[in-house]
């Protein structure tokens, strides 16, 4: 019995508040997916780059001499604006066809391809290390996490929360919501949908920006990073609900507790397939997600 | 009588010329062609493996060459893709009638374009290629190793840490594949032979983007050395978020594969890498008159410092040149008689070639990481690091 406790205590904990803070920053790069699926039916690939383009925009700025807390507020904001481009020059044309989840996959999967070779022409291929602001360990009752690992937690756990509020009790956010379910219905009324759409990318690439900075000093930064957490990005969507806010963050957390507790028992290689196990499960008996879209809840 | 021996010789040209072997003019080049990766992720190991050649080349023509041959280099890029190699050799033993081949980079392509050689009648000799297997399990008898194997980099490297690391406990980490696998339990084999402590082995996926699922098996664990033989990226990952989590400590002796920690990725790690000790045949910094030559005049050509590709490749030109004196010719059944048990100088001291199984015995080195740079810290001598002769081909 102390054995299992101790078991509990020093091995399973310490495991489940990792996954923890791995399913928050997961959550992040899930929002932005979910966001600009519910709106525009677009499925983003090129999310991925955008969260690589975090990291190396960070790795940039600090390498010009900018200190990592404006890094943490600059790289967020030129993210969203690339993330507004793409859409402005990329998605908006071809978002009146009848095939657009089609060729907007196609034309961001093109994409994707392009970021990541242009990293390797600016940057090159070697890896490119971004130094934590924060260094040491806090430790409670036998169980440390670094406390950089910490305050990555707190700032996803925060946009995660701004997102929330911003989306479910702001007048912005009402729009948003009106826009996803009968657009032609909310242009009627005089708002510029464009600018709805605009923003909506501008503001899902910003977080995908954001995890690249927090997440930089952890994973370190290269040109095919982006391939991490797409692919978990996309079971997060598929399991939380295409489109639904909630879910996204729900899936995110669970899925990242699937992975990391099940690789403390199973080889490591099957947890990853335990988890898309769970989006096949959930795609047969909820082919819907586990909660409503966004615009239905 | 004068016409019966025209066509005697004649017919004797025409049976060499389909055999792949002309008859060599006492002024012809000795062609040596370098099938190595000069584009892709390779190309930085094809880059030294060049560079290695053409300086050993200069030096011998310019000093007269072999009895009056010069050396003549042709390369193509195998994009250290087997099928690539395979093509590309074709076309230098088909086509230029190469007398000797190498510069394979990739075991695959090494072990492809040596079963190609083989079937033309010439000599492949490999100044990179890791795999135990090209002089193991499917060695050949026209394939020649003059570079340490994966097995010599693990004899030595356990050797020296049994030896000078303090404590027993040994714990393991590597990518879950072929390669993560099998150097994995050579290490594991030669501590516990060495009498050190297995306290535990992981294998994350090749690509793991977070290690600490493995932390707390690692704390656990209460290892005193961790030897890992992840690479690129993944050495990258694992090494800070061992910093990061509070594993690595002074009192933590980090070692693995060669290639966990290289050029290409030290700088990224923000000194996790420090003290990091691997096993290699070669180092830039050995201190004899012979390789402070070789790097003075390396730099000055190419102004890059040698790393061991650079320096196999640039030593195994001293070896053809003396087989091919030695044997008199290029003719393959005497140069390989005259390789077999040849020893010879190069820029890391004298190496000798196993007659059975076609390996070159190297001492080898033991290097620390400080700073951004690679010291060497102990030797190991080949013939304690080369290990049992496991070809039964020849």
């Amino acid at each position: 019995m102390e054995d299992l406790l101790a078991y509990l205590h020093f091995v399973v904990l310490p495991q489940f508040i990792d996954a923890l803070i791995i399913g928050v920053a997961l959550a992040l790069v899930a929002l932005g997916l979910t966001m600009i699926f519910g709106l525009l039916d677009v499925i983003n690939l090129a999310h991925g780059e955008l969260y690589m383009l975090g990291g190396y925009a960070a790795f940039t700025l600090l390498g010009w001499g900018a200190g990592y807390w404006s890094a943490l507020v600059l790289v967020p904001v030129l993210v969203g604006f690339v993330g507004w481009g793409l859409e402005e020059l990329g998605i908006r044309p071809l978002l009146p066809r009848a095939d657009r989840a089609i060729v907007t996959l196609l034309l961001t999967f093109g994409v994707s391809l392009i970021f990541r070779d242009l990293a390797q022409v600016i940057w090159g291929t070697e890896t490119r290390a971004v130094v934590a602001p924060l260094a040491g360990i806090a430790g409670a009752a036998g169980v440390f996490v670094p406390v950089y690992r910490l305050f990555v937690f707190g700032c996803g756990l925060l946009a995660i929360f701004a997102t929330w509020w911003l989306v479910y009790r702001t007048q912005i956010g009402a729009v948003l919501r009106a826009t996803a379910v009968d657009p032609s219905m909310v242009a009627s009324f005089g708002i510029p949908i464009r600018l709805v759409y605009g923003l909506t990318f501008f503001y899902g690439c910003a977080l995908a920006g954001l995890a690249g900075v927090l997440l930089s000093p952890i994973y370190a930064v290269f040109p095919t990073m982006g391939h991490d957490f797409l692919v978990m990005a996309f079971a997060v969507v598929i399991v939380g609900g295409m489109g639904s806010i909630i879910g996204a963050v729900v899936a995110a957390l669970l899925l990242a507790q699937v992975q990391g507790l099940a690789s403390l028992w199973i080889p490591p290689v099957w947890a990853e397939t335990l988890v898309y196990g769970v989006m096949l499960l959930v795609l047969v008996v909820r082919p819907g997600g586990l909660f409503n879209r966004l615009g239905e809840a | 009588m004068l016409k019966t021996s025209n066509i005697l010789s004649f017919s004797a040209a025409a049976t060499l010329a389909l055999t792949a072997m002309p008859g060599a003019n006492a002024a012809d080049p000795i062609k040596v062609g370098v099938v190595t990766p000069l584009s892709g992720t390779y190309a930085p190991i094809g880059k030294q493996v060049r560079w290695g050649a053409e300086l050993a080349v200069k030096e011998i023509n310019a000093a007269g060459g072999v009895g009056g041959r010069q050396f003549e280099l042709l390369f193509e890029d195998e994009e250290a893709n087997p099928p690539v190699a395979v093509r590309k050799s074709e076309k230098l033993l088909q086509q230029d009638k190469v007398d000797l081949l190498t510069g394979t980079v990739n075991s695959g392509s090494t072990l492809a374009v040596g079963q190609l050689a083989e079937r033309n009648g010439r000599i492949l000799v490999t100044t990179v290629s890791y795999a135990p297997s090209i002089t193991g399990a499917q060695c050949n008898p026209n394939v020649f190793r003059v570079n340490a194997n994966a097995f010599m980099q693990s004899n030595a490297l356990t050797a020296w840490l049994v030896k000078n690391a303090p404590g027993k406990r040994y714990f393991f980490i590597g990518p879950d594949y072929e390669m993560g696998r099998s150097t994995i339990s050579a290490f594991q084999d030669d501590i516990k032979r060495l009498g050190g402590t297995d306290v535990g082995a992981t294998f994350p996926p090749l690509g793991a983007k977070d290690f600490t699922p493995y932390v707390g098996q690692i704390r656990a664990a209460r290892p005193d050395v961790i030897m890992t033989a992840t690479a690129g990226n993944d050495t990258v990952r694992l090494l800070t978020q061992l910093k990061e989590y509070g594993i690595l400590n002074e009192k933590l002796t980090l070692a693995g594969a060669a290639g966990a920690v290289t050029q290409e990725n030290i700088g990224a790690m923000g000194g996790a890498g420090e003290g990091f000790l691997s096993a290699a045949g070669y180092s830039a910094d050995i201190d004899t008159p012979a390789n402070k030559k070789f790097v003075a005049a390396f730099k000055k050509e190419f102004q890059n410092d040698p790393d061991l590709f650079g320096a196999d490749t640039y030593g195994l030109f001293y070896l053809f040149k003396q087989a091919i004196e030695k044997a008199g010719s290029t003719d393959t059944d005497k140069l390989r008689a005259a390789m077999e048990d040849a020893s010879w100088e190069t820029p890391q001291g004298t190496k000798k070639i196993r007659k059975g199984d076609h390996q070159a015995i190297v001492d080898m080195v033991v290097v620390k990481v400080k700073g951004n740079d690679f010291q060497t810290v102990g030797k190991v001598a080949g013939a304690e690091a080369v290990g049992p002769d496991k070809c039964d081909k020849f």
